[in-house]
């Protein structure tokens, strides 16, 4: 009884923080954010507590067996838990400093309390009326958050967000209701019993559906437009939540009905969610490193990872449908890890963004750079966000992608042809996607951090206040942790592994990371050892027949040219062109060059230079699709003509119809 | 004899190269390098027709080995040169899919083929693989043949399709009896030449041999 | 504890054997550059030189760009420790290493990655468009090259059930199927991307629209330039010693027998100097190919390493 009342402590907490929100003292702007802060603790001890025990459940307000509000804690609900508190936690401290100067202080204090504990009682959810509710007020919470600054492309940003979110709700409610009208139930655990008499046919519409409607959450292509548009106008610590956190509700969603709900499925469900993964990656990659946005660059990378959690669910689902549970374990550990992974290092890039953003003036990455001198903290923060998402080790990227890469090459194992193929270009679709999301980090922190300042707004930048450094330091230290030590964690994770696929694998001895299956092995420690030997040896050697040497500072060589201005560095644009045109039949771009000339065609007088992509989805997905949703609205609307007769003629048909048809 | 053919698995790795000199016709943009690529091809079939006939041993397929050495292996090649120099066409300029794409479709026809046949009533081992290979070679052969345009080309397709049809049909049945093979061979002498002088004669009256210039001739 | 006994009982080649890689690696690259300057009719330097050269710049003072940051003076000290921890990870002359259970072939990968990652950013740190340039050129080779290496990787990985390099150096002797000689096919040219051989980049030039690596560390000098040089020497040996383990390990020592461990070191030796033979004659037949024409070449690899990939699940070696 114990965790009910450290529950109901949580949701107070919450509330209170909510209300506070909307006292309209200056001084005290910050007060929501302590009370979230106080809150994400909390939840975080009743998260590692969930992992540990038998699941239990709370009911609240039971009017009707369909109307119940209950939730039930178990293990996936507590690992999930943890990640939303980590970073809730950490976007709570940021807050404390961003939103001092804030306009907007109140509003976004009582939207980011309520959209904090709607995750929350999302995860906890017990049955479908339950988790609608709460899934509806996350996206009630966000949308608010999205057009927060009332400006014109933030409405029309949030107009986009609210109709795909709730395309993917119509997805989820049907489901639902095939759900409920093929077991009669409305909780989650009582499903279960029922699913085994369902026949393959319905089970594969629920696993489409849940497809697509968790999806447009989490934001696999096509579906993923609304993410680049709503994470640029929204303030980044909000970005760090929507993106960490949010996304990863359409994850669980998922995991909650394909494998907790729906048990076990034919082999293709596995191995088009490892190919849906993999196109999501590599196309939500692609068209992000072409963005001079930093936020937008981050938004297309957070599509790029959810589809690499994809790949590992989907080789779970796989392995699971041949009965290989132990194989099943380890992939969906890997998923699972970078769900968590992901929510800790998106975290950190978001908060460093929203520093250098405030403090440089801009968010274009054309008009930044040197800003690692100026802002030295939040650089280095941004550079262990950036190391650990293009998975290099020593940090939790790499553990899970490693992970990941192992789960994968154990697909050759299934019997299938299909999935012999599948999997190993799984692998290489993910070295691909790795390695095109190395090219834009390089890109997006060398061209904002390092080099000459491009303005003189960065010229000037400053190093943002303690408790904005904090709320980093806060996701960046486990980054580091987890990727040196990752065995707590996945302790942590092992039980929701089990919940699911039925079998747990002990991966870590003695600080070594070994598969059993393939004794491949991993020792993140053994590593940082050997480096921290390798650089002593090294500078040791270096002195020894080195001696003593001195630096001279001078300017950059310049071939001869003085003066080089920040103008002739490279450009973010020139950075990633070269991929631009490699993949030319994917970005389909236009050029547009207008030169004016003194005397034609001898002197120039100026070039103006255009460059476009198509925006793909948009021009042949999005744009049909809403001309024929109008065409057939512009023809329904002859049925609301105005007039009163027309009207009660319809009343007069239906009441003759039901007549005939219910008697 | 034997034992070292098998511990080497020679069988696997001339086939392979079979499949090699198929896939690797998307990546060539002259037609010598094409002629080329056919008379690697052919001299590679006569080796595993050579070792297939130390395996089993029987004689007429030694004279099988040494027949498909001599026509398709050297005269057809010389002749075909003959003909690319007396057309004075070197190069494949437009296909209708750049090499890059064609290599890339290449590769998933090969294992859309694996894939499709990996069972069946076939011998397993050596005729299994050979099989596959070779409707392998059959399919990228016409997919080259769908993707390019000169006259010369087609040709060349042609005569890998050959290939890859006398292959699969030696991997289930070891080799025709020698008067159907002399039968066949001397059919395809006779084909290759006709083709080659019929497109001399369209060159000399069109002024191109290219098929979508040809198009235009009908009705 | 007794873990961690019993591996120190193991023979001492174990853990020693990754600095043969680091002392070994400059005359790797000065035998390269004396055979091809004799295949281009030349004399050449000697094949000493590159250590010559690397202890005459640990000697000289350093001049660094006001421009740059901290980041600047860290890379070098970076990119030396990640390459040589990849050295620690492969085995060279015997099985018997203990850093087996530290990292496998992904490891490795991923730590000449790390390397690359900071390599990119020096350049880029200095402002000018030598760095950018060089930069940009780099990471994009890269997308171009890991897809197809890690997949011939993955097909001898599976070939060999596990991705643990001891494992697959034990398992087959010698790769003499189908698939694992397209498999090594691709992994040669891989290897000469990453190592920035014509006819991918030009190690020799200076030129600002030839050089790829030379770009990313041209404001480097003294101790620094030293260790970036170092580095890609090293980086360079470790795929050799990668390629030779992986494909053809015939002749590595499975033992402590000091015997083997002899014949391990000729064995080594030959297989070496027969690569740096390869990589010698690719360079001198072969102009540097424009930029643009690299993704037909690379791409051409992946149906290779895709090609070997297929082979070896249709005919189970």
């Amino acid at each position: 009884m114990e965790t009910e009342q450290l529950l109901f402590f949580c949701i107070v907490l919450f509330a209170v923080g909510a209300l506070s929100a909307l006292v309209p003292v200056k001084t005290f702007r910050f007060i929501p954010y302590l009370f979230s802060l106080a809150g994400s603790l909390t939840f975080l001890f009743l998260g590692l507590i969930l992992t540990g025990i038998t699941p239990v459940s709370y009911q609240a307000l039971s009017s009707s067996s369909i109307f119940e509000f209950s939730l039930r804690g178990d293990a996936l609900a507590g690992f999930f838990i943890i990640t939303i508190s980590l970073v809730a936690s950490a976007v709570s401290v940021y807050s404390i400093g961003f939103t001092r100067n804030s306009v907007y202080a109140s509003l976004s204090g009582f939207f980011i309390n309520v959209l904090i504990l709607s995750l929350y009682a999302v995860v906890l959810s017990a049955n479908l009326f339950t988790f609608l509710i709460s899934w509806e007020t996350m996206a009630i919470a966000s949308y608010f958050l999205v057009t927060l600054d009332r400006s014109e492309e933030a409405s029309r940003a949030g107009l986009f967000y609210a109709v795909m979110t709730h395309i993917g709700t119509a997805f989820i409610i049907a489901l639902f209701f095939i759900l409920y009208r093929a077991t009669n139930r409305m909780d989650f655990e009582g499903m279960k019993a029922g699913i085994t008499a369902m026949p393959t046919a319905v089970k594969t519409i629920i696993f489409i559906f849940a497809l697509i409607g968790f999806g447009t959450k989490a934001g696999i292509v096509p579906l993923h437009t609304w993410i680049p548009r709503a994470y640029t106008v929204v303030p980044p610590h909000v970005a760090a939540l929507m993106s960490g956190l949010m996304v990863k509700m359409g994850i669980y969603g998922f995991l909650r009905i394909s494998f907790d709900v729906l048990g076990q499925g034919p082999e293709w469900w596995g191995i088009t969610v490892i190919s849906v993964g993999a196109v999501s990656a590599l196309l939500g990659i692609l068209y992000g490193i072409i963005e001079n946005d930093l936020k937008r660059f981050l938004a297309y990378s957070s599509v790029e990872n959810v589809g690499i959690i994809l790949l590992g669910i989907g080789a779970s689902m796989m392995f699971k449908s041949n009965g290989l549970a132990a194989l099943s374990s380890l992939a969906l550990t890997a998923a699972l890890f970078h769900v968590l992974n992901h929510a800790l290092f998106k975290g950190v890039l978001f908060l460093g963004a929203g520093s250098i953003i405030h403090s440089s003036g801009t968010g274009n990455m054309e008009h930044m750079g040197g800003l690692l001198k100026r802002m030295p903290v939040t650089g280095l923060f941004f550079l262990s966000g950036a190391l650990s998402i293009c998975a290099l080790p020593p940090f939790n990227g790499f553990v899970s992608e490693w992970l990941t890469y192992q789960a994968l090459l154990l697909g050759y194992q299934s019997p299938s042809i299909t999935a012999k193929i599948v999997s190993p270009l799984g692998g290489a679709a993910l070295a691909l996607t790795g390695a095109i999301a190395a090219a834009g980090f390089v890109k997006a922190f060398g061209i904002t951090l390092l080099g000459a300042p491009r303005s003189d707004k960065s010229r000037d930048a400053e190093e943002v206040s303690f408790s904005m450094l904090a709320g980093m330091a806060i996701l960046a230290v486990p980054c580091l942790v987890f990727g040196l030590i990752p065995g707590p964690a996945l302790s942590l994770l092992m039980p929701a592994v089990y919940l699911l696929t039925g079998a747990s694998t002990t991966l870590e001895h003695h600080g070594v990371l070994g598969i059993g299956q393939t004794s491949a092995a991993l020792s993140p420690i053994g590593m940082l050892v050997t480096m921290i030997v390798m650089m002593i040896a090294v500078l040791v050697f270096i002195r020894i027949r080195g001696g003593k040497r001195k630096i001279v500072y001078a300017d950059s060589w310049d071939c001869g040219i003085s003066g080089l201005t920040p103008r002739m560095q490279y450009t973010a644009t020139a950075f990633t062109k070269p991929i631009r045109i490699i993949y030319k039949r994917i970005y389909l771009p236009s050029r547009d060059i207008k030169v004016q000339y003194f005397l034609k065609p001898f002197f120039v007088k100026s070039i103006r230079y255009g460059g476009e992509i198509t925006p793909f989805f948009e021009r042949y997905v999005y744009e049909p699709a809403t001309r024929f949703i109008q065409a057939v609205a512009s023809k329904a609307k002859l049925l609301q003509s105005g007039s009163l007769n027309l009207y009660l003629a319809y009343i007069l048909i239906t009441l003759i119809l039901l007549l005939i048809f219910a008697t | 004899m034997k034992s070292w053919i098998e511990a080497f698995s020679i069988i696997d790795f001339i086939s392979v190269g079979i499949l090699l000199t198929a896939v690797i016709l998307n990546a060539f943009k002259s037609i010598e390098s094409y002629v080329k690529s056919y008379t690697v091809n052919s001299w590679l079939l006569a080796g595993l027709i050579a070792v297939v006939a130390v395996l089993v041993g029987e004689t007429h397929l030694y004279i099988a080995a040494l027949l498909t050495l001599a026509t398709k292996g050297i005269i057809i090649p010389l002749f075909l040169r003959g003909i690319v120099r007396r057309m004075r066409v070197t190069h494949e300029i437009q296909p209708y899919l750049s090499n890059s794409l064609s290599l890339a479709i290449s590769g998933v026809l090969v294992a859309v083929v694996y894939a499709s046949l990996k069972e069946g009533i076939f011998i397993t081992g050596f005729s299994k693989n050979v099989l596959q290979i070779s409707i392998a070679v059959i399919l990228i052969s016409l997919f080259v043949m769908i993707t390019r345009k000169k006259a010369l080309t087609q040709a060349i397709g042609l005569l890998f399709m050959e290939n890859g049809l006398f292959l699969a049909g030696f991997s289930l049945t070891f080799g025709m009896p020698t008067m159907i093979e002399l039968g066949v061979l001397f059919d395809m002498l006779m084909g290759v030449i006709i083709l080659g002088i019929f497109a001399i004669q369209i060159k000399r009256a069109f002024a191109s041999a290219d098929l979508d210039k040809l198009t235009v001739l009908k009705g | 504890m007794s873990f961690w006994k019993a591996s120190i009982e193991r023979d001492t080649m174990g853990y020693l054997q990754f600095l043969i890689i680091i002392l070994f690696s400059p005359l790797v690259n000065g035998m390269i550059k004396k055979l091809k300057t004799n295949m281009q009719g030349r004399v050449g330097p000697g094949v000493l030189q590159p250590y010559y050269d690397l202890l005459r710049l640990l000697k000289k003072d350093m001049v660094v760009s006001t421009t740059t940051s901290w980041l600047f003076k860290a890379t070098p000290y970076i990119v030396f420790t990640a390459t040589a921890t990849a050295a620690v990870i492969v085995p060279v002359l015997s099985t018997e290493s203990p850093y087996s259970m530290m990292g496998d072939v992904i490891t490795l990968i991923y730590l000449l990655a790390l390397g690359r990652f900071f390599m990119a950013l020096g350049g880029l740190d200095a402002g000018t468009g030598f760095g950018g340039e060089g930069s940009s050129r780099e990471m994009t080779v890269a997308i171009l090259v890991e897809p197809m290496m890690m997949l011939a990787l993955f097909t001898a990985a599976i070939s060999a059930g596990s991705t643990n390099i001891v494992l697959i150096a034990t398992v087959h002797p010698a790769a003499f199927s189908p698939s694992h000689l397209l498999a090594l096919t691709a992994f040669i040219v891989a290897i000469v991307a990453e190592t920035g051989r014509v006819p991918v980049d030009n190690p020799d030039t200076h030129l600002e629209l030839t050089m790829i690596h030379e770009g990313m560390i041209l404001e480097y000098s003294g101790r620094y330039l030293a260790l970036m040089e170092w580095a890609h020497y090293m980086k360079q040996m470790i795929l050799f010693t990668l390629a030779i383990d992986i494909f053809f390990p015939l002749g590595i020592a499975q033992s402590g027998n000091p015997a083997t461990l002899a014949a391990a070191v000729a064995v080594y030796a030959a297989k070496v100097t027969g690569m740096t033979l390869l990589m010698a004659l690719v360079e001198s037949s072969r102009a540097k190919m424009r930029f643009f024409q690299l993704p037909s070449l690379l791409g051409g690899a992946f149906v290779l390493a895709f090609l070997s990939l297929v082979t070896h699940i249709m005919m189970g070696k």
